[in-house]
């Protein structure tokens, strides 16, 4: 449970982006989109990524297409521990910047910090379609990416699962789905990270036609979702009913004899 | 009799889903040219905030389930005693919206023991409030000095950390922080004048009122230390 925490209480307090700056506008990435470091995963992501894979194949690429030198590869993955099996620190990092990027690219109108006129809040289930759609450039390759995301180690602990929760987190935030104050908060977003994971899964395996089956499966997954916050409610409201009601029985009970 | 005790809480939705959401419009800081915005925030400074809001929150739903429980028990049988309690319920419930709506605004996540607290603190008001009304004053007494002190302690934090620095060089608070610090500045003042209310009526005639009220003091500290953290 302590870990559970752990885990969740990276995402920590939102100061206002109207009258603070953010320390770093696509954390938790520590460079901005002015940096080497961000042009070159960019590019390495949208141009090489799709026929390569995540790995130093798509970043040597990216590195020749900009003219920049081959010794830069180990500058990019300086933030991640070179213990990891197999994958290099620079190849984690392009993983990380796949997560973060396109999570932030999914809420690029709707948050008010980062568009002038943001957009009115969606459904819960188009965010999250949207954000599969997203996954469609390097879908041959997420089965490769999803193992290399649930080794576990430092990378799952420090970057794959805090980054699944935000990713949770913000579509509840930026749709319309209503929140919750109580345990309810947790149990949607755990259910939440759930069903897209198994739908990266699904996708990750699909051979429709446009990934179809990948969307039918995951508005299937996600109605789930939506159900489960409402049985927790459900659950605890019945408990106190009955926790009241015997309390008053128990009470005539002594008052009568 | 005590049918119409139990229709009190149970009417008021022991959970319930928000279904207002409280995203920011940018106009409600218009005012905030790039110029005047303020430099970011610490690190340290961000998780004291949200340990502020985690805790608060905690904090007022059980006072919220407290009264809930001391009412359930008091209320049919003292009618006197019923709109005093229900004035302090009441304030407590706007108490607890408030930073219900500001733990999902700055998307601060909850305690994860909330069902814990909810029925701890239950039990805490309906225990006493069966030992005697005096005892549930008693209760309020405590608890409200613990609270009372708390919150003291965050504004001294508040008011001395968070001079924040503008881009253009000037300093002073956020709007945000501003605000923050009003909204506990008034919930202590509340606060403290329950304190007097539970003295008022007969706290200190509580048998046993020094166990009672260092017990429950004892309790609510080491609460307010799990709700920072879990
Ligand atoms: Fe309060
Ligand atoms: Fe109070």
């Amino acid at each position: 449970m302590l870990a559970l925490s752990r885990i969740l209480a990276r995402r920590l307090y939102h100061p206002s982006a109207l009258e603070h700056q953010l320390a770093h506008s696509f954390a938790p990435l520590t460079y901005g989109p002015g940096s080497t470091q961000f042009k070159v995963l960019e590019h390495a992501l949208n141009k090489h990524v799709p026929s390569y894979g995540f790995n130093e194949r798509a970043l040597v690429a990216s590195l020749n297409d900009l003219d920049l030198g081959p010794s830069l590869l180990s500058v990019i993955g300086a933030s991640n521990s070179p213990s990891f099996l197999n994958a290099s620190p620079a190849v984690l990092e392009l993983i990380k910047f796949h997560l973060v990027t396109k999570r932030y690219a999914l809420t690029k109108e709707l948050d008010p910090a980062r568009t002038s006129s943001p957009a009115e809040p969606p459904a819960l289930e188009t965010l999250f379609h949207r954000r599969l759609e997203l996954n469609k450039p390097i879908a041959p390759h997420l089965t490769q990416l999803l193992s290399s995301l649930s080794i576990p180690g430092e990378f799952l602990v420090q970057t794959a699962l805090p980054e699944l929760h935000r990713l949770s987190d913000d579509m509840v935030y930026f749709s319309k789905e209503p929140d919750a104050n109580d345990f309810a908060w947790y149990s949607k977003r755990i259910a939440l990270s759930c069903a897209f994971v198994s739908s990266e899964l699904f996708m990750a395996q699909d051979r429709s036609a446009n990934y179809a089956d990948t969307f039918e499966f995951a508005a299937e997954k996600l109605h789930n979702v939506s159900k489960l916050g409402q049985y927790y409610n459900n659950t605890e409201e019945y408990m106190w009913y009955t926790l009241l009601m015997s309390v008053n029985l128990a009470k005539s009970q002594l008052t009568r004899s | 009799m005590l049918r119409k005790s139990v229709s009190r809480p149970a009417s008021r939705g022991f959970s319930v889903l928000k279904s207002l959401k409280t995203t920011e419009s940018p106009k409600s800081t218009q005012n905030a040219k790039p110029n005047d915005r303020f430099k970011p925030l610490s690190d340290a400074q961000v998780a004291y905030l949200d340990r502020v809001v985690r805790v608060d929150q905690a904090g007022e739903l059980g006072a919220n389930y407290i009264y809930a429980g001391q009412y359930f028990v008091l209320a049919s049988k003292y009618p006197h005693l019923k709109p005093v309690l229900h004035h302090m319920w009441e304030q407590e419930i706007h108490h607890h919206n408030t930073f219900n709506e500001m733990q999902l605004k700055r998307r601060v996540r909850p305690s994860l023991i909330t069902p814990l607290w909810k029925l701890g603190a239950f039990i805490m008001g309906s225990g006493t409030a069966l030992i005697s009304p005096e005892a549930a004053m008693a209760c309020t007494e405590a608890v409200e000095t613990v609270i009372g002190g708390h919150y003291n302690d965050q504004l001294r934090c508040l008011n001395n950390q968070y001079e924040l620095e503008r881009n253009d060089g000037t300093k002073g608070h956020s709007q945000e922080l501003s605000s923050l610090i009003a909204t506990i500045k008034q919930f202590r003042d509340d606060e403290l004048e329950h304190l007097d209310t539970a003295i008022e009526y007969d706290s200190h005639k509580a048998v046993p009122y020094i166990l009672l009220t260092e017990g429950i003091k004892n309790v609510c500290r080491v609460a307010i230390w799990t709700a920072e953290r879990v």
